[in-house]
């Protein structure tokens, strides 16, 4: 297709536009999520701390089995949170599309914006779940603080991208089949004991660690582990895997938000 | 300046693509306002949609060197769970504006009150419009696409939009669709009509609604309601919605309107009576054509169109002044002599016969006879207060026959200019047939058809096989008198 956009604005002023259709975004998103009932926009991070904390305590009154001397709740803390980040983001931009359809008549909103606001929600909900809750218990002196606050940056934010790329490619695909939603859920659900929320990479027999180091967010998780447990997690990972592949996945990613961007049909 | 160059537009669709717009090419200048006219479904809205950017074509370019509204006065533009003023604070934060006063000239426009505050989804769909226009009205773009804005509100709402579109920002480059046609003349100085995914535009409006009358002719379109009632109250309801919905009707009743509105009585009642042959059942046409006969002093015809609409569910209220005059003006008569009845949700063969039973009715009983002229219909609606009275007395009437092939031709009342060959007349004289004798049949059934078509063949009597008159009383009578009521129902 030959068009051209003239008088293309230059890349500070687009930048200006796109931060602001962002925050605009944003803002409506929380509004219609969590609305300005009780506690309003704190479900942003309360939801997944429940979440967090009901698993936790799950774990420890069973005593689940992970394989390793680490304590239970650090265990639970720094797995589940990282479920939730990776998880709810492509359960938030599946179907996205459809549900703003309307805003698609502006011209400065685009796809990409729709899951990019999303995204940064989600990320940000996970990520003050998960720091709040670390602060507290580590003020309850139930968990020790971190070893290295860097490194478990480092894992959260390849999560994260893992996280956003599969988001972004899912969302975009679910706008032209409606298999993607129903194949997401048992995906989903199937992922959680593979993704080393619940395990440790080197508690496992050596097969069976060869075989869930092909899932990255394996490697993300024992990233986090590592920061934050030291040489104890003994972590097992590849950045030589981890970081090409969620660039290849967000490279297909932005090729589909391209491809459902051009057929879309504003309602 | 909007340029639009070559844009063709295709949907994919499970039943493969469907090109919805081809080689579309033009320029809009400020200060100008294209008027777009086209049937539903030519791709007037998905052509809005593009030129705002809203959409991508599938070949060609839009290039926008000014500011371009999206397309307004859609409801769409809302998160329905956010209240009225989290809204505008969305829109202010798009388009990079001040929300307080934004929020000042909305409150001002819309006058929603402190329903402002509440969920949009607990507004009315004329409490959107409102906001919907309001909002777009805060921003300042160079060029306004206006999809049906005639299509909500109330009058004065309309004028408030009007003085704000067409006195404020008349300066601006507009382009407009609507099914109105007047709407479009009034605001624009330019014209495109839509047809087969091609625009065509006319500097001159009467070029334009001529192509558009013209294509609108050639159309074909369903007369028909997808479902039949046994309620005749229902029935015409439906009957009336499918007409308002005809392109070919509107044209026809709009064009009545223009004329009507500069005096032209003889030319709107032209264009009233052409609407009315195909859809008899709109009510509302045929008080305008009533009023048209009377300025024109004929009293006897005006009558007949108030009964008809009297007949057809017009409240007698609201037109008892008319028919009174009508009426003194025929022959000094008065309404209390010959009550005009109104319709009742109770069994069709109660109903007072309207002009279009007179004619569908007569076609069937005397197939072999001219088409009762004015005075006679007027004496058959004065004298017969329920459908079954007026047809037993037909049956019991000289030139009653069960044989014969109705003529439709021109002249025979039935007929329109627009109509392809009697075959489409025979069509719709049966369908119409159906719904006053036998709602419960499917009138796309053959055998009407085919007991009208073959040689010494009785529509009457195959219509009596399908149950047709089995519940009219005296009509059932009158045909025991001439033998043909059917022995076992």
């Amino acid at each position: 297709m030959a068009t051209q956009p003239i008088e293309r604005a230059p890349l500070r002023e687009s930048l200006a536009i796109q931060i602001r259709i962002l925050g605009a975004l944003l803002i409506r998103e929380m509004l219609t999520r969590y609305g300005r009932h009780n506690i309003g926009f704190l479900w942003l991070f309360v939801e997944p701390m429940l979440f967090t904390l009901g698993v936790t305590a799950l774990w420890t009154a069973t005593k689940s089995v992970h394989g390793s001397d680490l304590p239970i709740v650090a265990f639970a803390l720094t797995g589940y949170s990282s479920v939730l980040l990776w998880r709810n983001m492509p359960s938030r931009c599946i179907g996205a599309l459809w549900a703003n359809l309307a805003l698609m008549y502006h011209r400065n909103i685009k796809v990409l914006d729709i899951y990019l606001a999303r995204l940064i929600l989600e990320f940000g909900g996970a990520t003050i779940s998960f720091t709040t809750l670390a602060l507290v218990f580590i003020t309850l002196g139930w968990l020790e603080p971190p070893q290295d606050i860097l490194e478990i940056v480092g894992g959260w934010l390849i999560i994260a991208w893992f996280g956003s790329a599969l988001a972004i490619w899912l969302g975009a695909l679910s706008h032209e089949s409606e298999l993607v939603d129903k194949l997401w859920h048992p995906f989903s659900y199937l992922m959680f004991p593979l993704s080393g929320a619940a395990f440790l990479v080197d508690a496992l027999p050596k097969f069976a660690q060869e075989a869930v180091l092909w899932i990255p967010i394996v490697h993300g998780v024992e990233i986090v582990r590592e920061g934050w447990f030291g040489e104890h997690a003994r972590a097992h990972y590849d950045l030589g895997y981890v970081l090409p592949f969620c660039l290849v996945l967000s490279f297909v990613a932005l090729i589909q938000v391209r491809k459902t961007a051009r057929r879309v049909v504003p309602e | 300046m909007i340029s639009v160059r070559d844009v063709t537009k295709i949907y994919e669709t499970r039943h493969g693509d469907k090109l919805v717009l081809e080689n579309i090419n033009f320029d809009l200048a400020m200060g100008e306002r294209l008027g777009v006219l086209g049937r539903n479904g030519a791709g007037k809205s998905t052509m809005i949609r593009l030129i705002s950017g809203a959409e991508q074509p599938t070949a060609g370019a839009v290039e926008r060197h000014m500011s371009v509204s999206w397309p307004l006065a859609f409801g769409g533009a809302f998160q329905p769970m956010l209240t009225g003023i989290d809204n505008i604070r969305f829109i202010s934060r798009i388009y990079d504006q001040d929300f307080d006063s934004n929020l000042a000239f909305v409150e001002d426009f819309a006058e929603l009150g402190v329903y402002l505050k509440e969920p949009v989804r607990t507004y009315s769909s004329g409490m959107r419009a409102r906001l919907a226009f309001a909002i777009s009205m805060i921003i300042e773009f160079d060029c306004f696409l206006i999809d049906e804005i005639g299509a909500v509100g109330d009058a004065r709402f309309h004028d408030r939009c009007n003085h704000e579109l067409f006195e404020k920002r008349g300066d601006r480059a507009m382009i407009i669709i609507s099914h109105d046609a007047s709407y479009v003349r009034n605001h624009c100085n330019r014209w495109g009509v839509l047809h087969d995914a091609h625009l065509a535009l006319y500097d001159d409006f009467d070029e334009a609604y001529a192509r558009y009358s013209e294509q609108m002719g050639l159309a074909t379109q369903s007369v028909n309601p997808v479902v039949t009632f046994k309620n005749r109250a229902a029935l015409l309801q439906s009957l009336s919605g499918i007409a308002l919905a005809d392109d070919r009707f509107r044209i026809h009743a709009q064009q009545g309107d223009w004329a009507r509105d500069k005096g032209d009585w003889s030319g709107a009642e032209q264009e009233y009576a052409a609407a009315l042959l195909l859809h008899p059942y709109e009510r509302t046409y045929w008080i305008q054509q009533g009023h048209v006969m009377r300025e024109q002093g004929k009293m006897a015809g005006a009558e007949i169109c108030y009964r008809t609409a009297c007949a057809l569910g017009q409240p007698l209220q609201d037109i008892r002044v008319f028919l009174e005059a009508a009426m003194e003006g025929c022959d000094g008569a008065s309404e209390a002599q010959f009550p005009a009845r109104g319709l009742t949700g109770d069994a069709t063969f109660r109903q007072p016969p309207a002009r279009p039973d007179i004619a569908v009715l007569s076609r069937l009983f005397w197939p072999n006879d001219d088409v009762p002229q004015e005075e006679e219909v007027l004496a058959l609606m004065r004298g017969h207060p329920s459908l079954d009275e007026l047809a037993s007395a037909m049956v019991a009437d000289t030139r009653f026959s069960p044989h014969g092939r109705p003529w439709f031709g021109a002249g025979s009342g039935l007929a329109d200019s627009s109509d392809k060959g009697e075959d489409a007349v025979a069509d719709r004289w049966l369908a119409n047939l159906c719904f006053l004798a036998t709602p419960d049949f499917d009138y796309a059934d053959a055998s009407l058809r085919r007991a009208l078509l073959t040689e010494g063949g009785s529509v009457l009597e195959a219509l009596m096989s399908q149950g047709g008159f089995s519940d009219w009383p005296k009509t059932q009578a009158a045909l025991q008198g001439a033998s043909l009521a059917r022995v076992v129902h």
